[in-house]
């Protein structure tokens, strides 16, 4: 057991844990975050994306080792109020279906958009080609990207 | 519970015991009408029927009883409830329903979610069930006011007296309603007033999927609940023969090991710290007697019996002419074989299920399609009267058809008794897709004898199949047939004279069951794929040519909408082809036109399109949405997805080697609903990928000339290049 302190959604947390341990497990299991969904344990399917200092990662295979003094973000953390560009255009396509890989769909776009805020086809297969939809969502996932470009950019433009 | 009883027992056992009451037997207005008490409810809130309950706060609750794993019955059902209750949608609340009889699907007396059929099998019962609250309502209201009945009218969520427009909240009358006598045959709303039905509604419970509260059964937890992982033996059918539980003992969290049936269990105060136990657990199975099973044994089996004269035959039309009486009675025969591979489930959640076992009662909680069978199973093999086992069902993360099966709940029982605590049981990825009950394969051979211009006279059909409705349906498995795995060919549209189909069920060493299409998926890529083959021998258009030979009207408009919305008739770009395919399944008529070109064994679909005939479309957002999905899966049966087995085991473990459709793969798919009635209503939630697989086999033999007849076309060398 080793403590290991971090930042998640923007509050810090101190928590004694192996340092093998997968942020997935302590995420769902010592937290109670149970949005960041485990799907394949082997970093195929992405159904527990996270951001890591920003970045899109697999928390199924990430252990607390690497999480030392980090900041770390989950679909709870995206906004409690479904204001983010993401939710926005999540909710006004009517993505999810089943809903179960949705969270790290929606990881994986926020980073995205934070990345390249105006994607085209190309950037967006690149950027979600790791992240598994068995109900064939991706037609939706890609249009969605597309609004919620344009939401930020008219937020941006407002403020 | 024995770690020597079998899988197979747990799985059909309850269905031996109580499949006598499963079938023949009509539904009784009077349980859904009763309301339904099995968990106490607040002292001001009050049931009207099992389906809507209004407390003195003027909450309305409706019951959803049907499983939702991203289909949108949680949504359209209760809509119909709302929409004859001229209920306020927008303040309704939705509550997953308990298992009882009156929500069992009324075709067959069988609480499920399946067969595509929430929708077509509830419509009826929740027009009455809502008309017959309003009318309660209406009734308690014009009591209230002293006022003749027919002087009142419901609308939003409140009563209101025509002729004084004085209104009366749902809640004010709630408790005076249900002491009414409810109308068992209640006036329904004409479809001219709907204002919620033919509309787009947002899901129910979209908001929760978009900030992570969503609860997904493997999200449920309990005070004290500990963690199972679980291995079941490599071999299908084999059983652990040792293993030692002081190897893992000692590793951090363990709790226990326990044996279940085919397998064994880690317990332990985490997931994770199980998962890793299991790892090091050291145990031994004993897979002897099935290890010989493999994809090429299992071609050979399916290969002798296609050869052999063991046929039950199952249609018979016309002459019913067989396929070895056709050589000299017409002036052509033609004969082709077709092949669709096992697949796995593979839903994005896996397999889990919590459950809490004690001398007295049994509950568990989980994504379940198949609740009744569940309670059946539980009930039996833990000796408890039903009425002590409760089933709680949590959103769905997939179905797909393998959440009605109950392995994995019986698993969760018999680790909780064991341990005498809560347990929450998590398959692995890799145990979701090695023991999974698979999609089996079929093989398809189809003859037909043509007249001198290239049309049907007669076709007949052979199928080989293992079953499908085993584990989920034994009633309607008998030794040499199960209906499942002849859908789409006893009731198919094509005008041809005399039609045979024989059928050999086949018995294999790997476990087989439902899978999103069922019979449908592999029967009609055999037929759609042999008329385009016949289309192409009399020198038609595949299009002009299924026109010829259809005459119901619902599928000549499918087709025509299908047609004209793909610019079929205008000529394709250079080195792009266009393949078609029409059929009615789940009482829903569908076609899909794929566009695609191909270059060194690399296929790029440009579009596909889509037409679909499910009735009047309660909602049309859902109905696309279900379809376009349903294309993609089927971009993966056509182009990825296989199961293999190799000494008894199955080869694939992962999405590494279990391949599903991705991003890459999808094109711009474009759903047309054709506008149908209330009268004729299909379902949407598997008919999508029926006929995107031949229709896309299709197209690349009209790019290339080559006909592919076994699926998927990665073995032979095909592959989907990105779409975007």
């Amino acid at each position: 057991m080793k403590s290991v302190a971090f930042n998640l959604n923007g509050s810090p947390v101190t928590i004694d844990v192996e340092p093998e341990k997968p942020l997935l497990w302590v995420l769902r299991d010592d937290l109670g975050l149970t949005g960041t969904k485990y799907g394949c344990g082997m970093a195929i399917c992405g159904c527990c994306t996270v951001h890591l200092e920003g970045d899109a990662i697999r928390s199924c295979v990430t252990p607390m080792s690497r999480i030392e003094g980090k900041h770390v973000r989950t679909i709870e953390g995206l906004s409690s109020d479904l204001s983010h560009p993401v939710q926005r255009a999540w909710m006004d396509l009517q993505v999810p279906q089943c809903g179960y890989c949705q969270p790290g769909q929606m990881m994986s776009a926020a980073c995205l958009l934070v990345q390249n805020p105006n994607p085209t086809d190309n950037d967006i297969t690149d950027a979600m080609s790791g992240n598994l939809c068995r109900c064939g969502t991706y037609q939706r996932v890609r249009k969605a990207i597309h609004h919620a470009a344009e939401i930020a950019a008219n937020k941006g433009a407002r403020a | 519970m024995s770690g020597e009883v079998s899988r197979r027992f747990f799985l059909t056992a309850s269905l031996a015991a109580g499949g006598g009451f499963l079938i023949g037997y009509s539904l009784s207005p009077v349980s859904n009408l009763a309301p339904n008490s099995e968990s106490p409810l607040p002292l001001d809130d009050f049931p009207l029927n099992a389906w809507v309950r209004i407390s003195s706060r003027d909450e309305v609750t409706l019951i959803s009883s049907q499983s939702e794993m991203g289909q949108g019955v949680m949504t359209t059902l209760p809509a119909i409830l709302a929409e004859e209750l001229c209920a306020d949608w927008n303040r309704v609340k939705i509550e997953i329903s308990t298992v009882a009889p009156a929500y069992r699907n009324p075709r067959i007396n069988w609480q499920f979610t399946g067969n595509s059929e929430s929708t077509t099998g509830f419509f009826e019962l929740l027009r009455t069930m809502g008309a017959s609250a309003r009318e309660m309502l209406i009734q308690a209201a014009a009591n209230r006011w002293n006022v003749p009945n027919e002087e009142c009218y419901a609308e939003n969520g409140r009563i209101v007296h025509r002729q004084t427009q004085r209104t009366l909240k749902f809640g004010d009358i709630a408790e005076a309603a249900a002491k009414l006598t409810p109308s068992q045959s209640p006036k329904l709303k004409p479809e001219r007033d709907w204002k919620l039905l033919g509309k787009p509604l947002r899901r129910v419970e979209l908001s929760s999927k978009l900030n992570g509260s969503a609860d997904f059964g493997i999200d449920f937890t309990l005070p004290g609940m500990l963690y199972a992982a679980v291995m079941q033996s490599p071999v299908h059918g084999g059983m652990v023969s040792s293993f030692n539980k002081e190897s893992v003992m000692n590793l951090p969290g363990v709790i226990d090991v326990v044996p279940i049936p085919n397998g064994i269990a880690v317990v332990a105060k985490q997931y994770w710290y199980a998962h890793q136990a299991l790892k090091a657990l050291k145990v031994e199975f004993d897979g002897k007697a099935n290890s010989a099973t493999s994809t090429a044994i299992l071609d050979q089996q399916y290969r002798t019996a296609l050869n052999g004269d063991k046929w039950k035959a199952v249609k018979t039309e016309g002459d019913a002419v067989r396929s070895n009486s056709m050589t000299g009675k017409f002036p052509q025969v033609f004969t082709q074989e077709y092949e669709s591979q096992f697949l796995a489930h593979a839903t994005m959640e896996p397999m889990n299920c919590t459950a809490s076992v004690t001398d007295e009662s049994c509950t568990v909680w989980g994504p379940l399609q198949g609740p009744e069978l569940a309670k059946l199973t539980l009930s039996g093999m833990l000796k408890l009267p039903l009425e002590k086992v409760y089933i709680n069902r949590t959103l769905l993360g997939g179905g797909f058809g393998r959440r009605l099966l109950v392995d994995f709940v019986v698993q969760a029982a018999i680790i909780s008794k064991a341990v005498g605590k809560p347990v929450k049981v998590i398959w692995s990825r890799e145990e979701d897709i090695q023991h999974d009950v698979y999609r089996p394969a079929t093989l398809n051979q189809i003859s037909a004898g043509l007249n001198e211009s290239g049309r049907p006279a007669a076709i007949a059909h052979k199928v080989v199949s293992p079953s499908i409705l085993q584990f989920v349906y034994a009633p309607a498995v008998t030794e040499d047939n199960d209906p499942s795995c002849l859908e789409g060919l006893m009731e198919s549209h094509y005008e041809i004279a005399s039609q045979r189909v024989d059928f050999k069920l086949l018995k294999i060493g790997v476990p087989t069951s439902v899978l999103r299409t069922t019979g449908y998926g592999p029967n009609i890529f055999a037929v759609e794929s042999f008329i385009d083959e016949l289309a192409f021998k009399a020198g038609k258009d595949p299009y002009e040519f299924r026109r010829g030979l259809l005459k119901n009207e619902r599928s000549l408009e499918v087709l025509e909408t299908v047609v004209s919305q793909s610019d079929w008739r205008k000529k394709a770009a250079r080195g792009v082809a266009r393949g078609l395919a029409y059929t009615e399944a789940f009482r829903t008529h569908i076609a899909h036109v794929v566009e695609l070109s191909i270059k060194d064994n690399l296929v790029t679909i440009h579009r596909i399109t889509c037409a679909v005939d499910c009735g009047f479309p309660l909602d049309p957002e859902i109905i696309r949405n279900s379809i376009e999905g349903g294309t993609v899966w089927g971009l993966g049966v056509a182009f990825k997805s296989n199961i293999t087995f190799q000494d008894g085991r199955t080869v694939e473990s992962n999405f590494h080697n279990y391949q599903i459709a991705q991003m890459q793969d999808t094109p711009p798919i474009d759903v047309h609903i054709v506008n149908g009635s209330t009268k004729t209503l299909g379902g949407t939630g598997e008919v999508g990928p029926v006929t995107v697989v031949p229709a896309i086999t299709n197209a690349i033999f009209a790019a290339t000339g080559k006909r592919y007849r076994s699926l998927p076309l990665s073995k032979h060398g095909l592959k989907l290049a990105s779409a975007a």
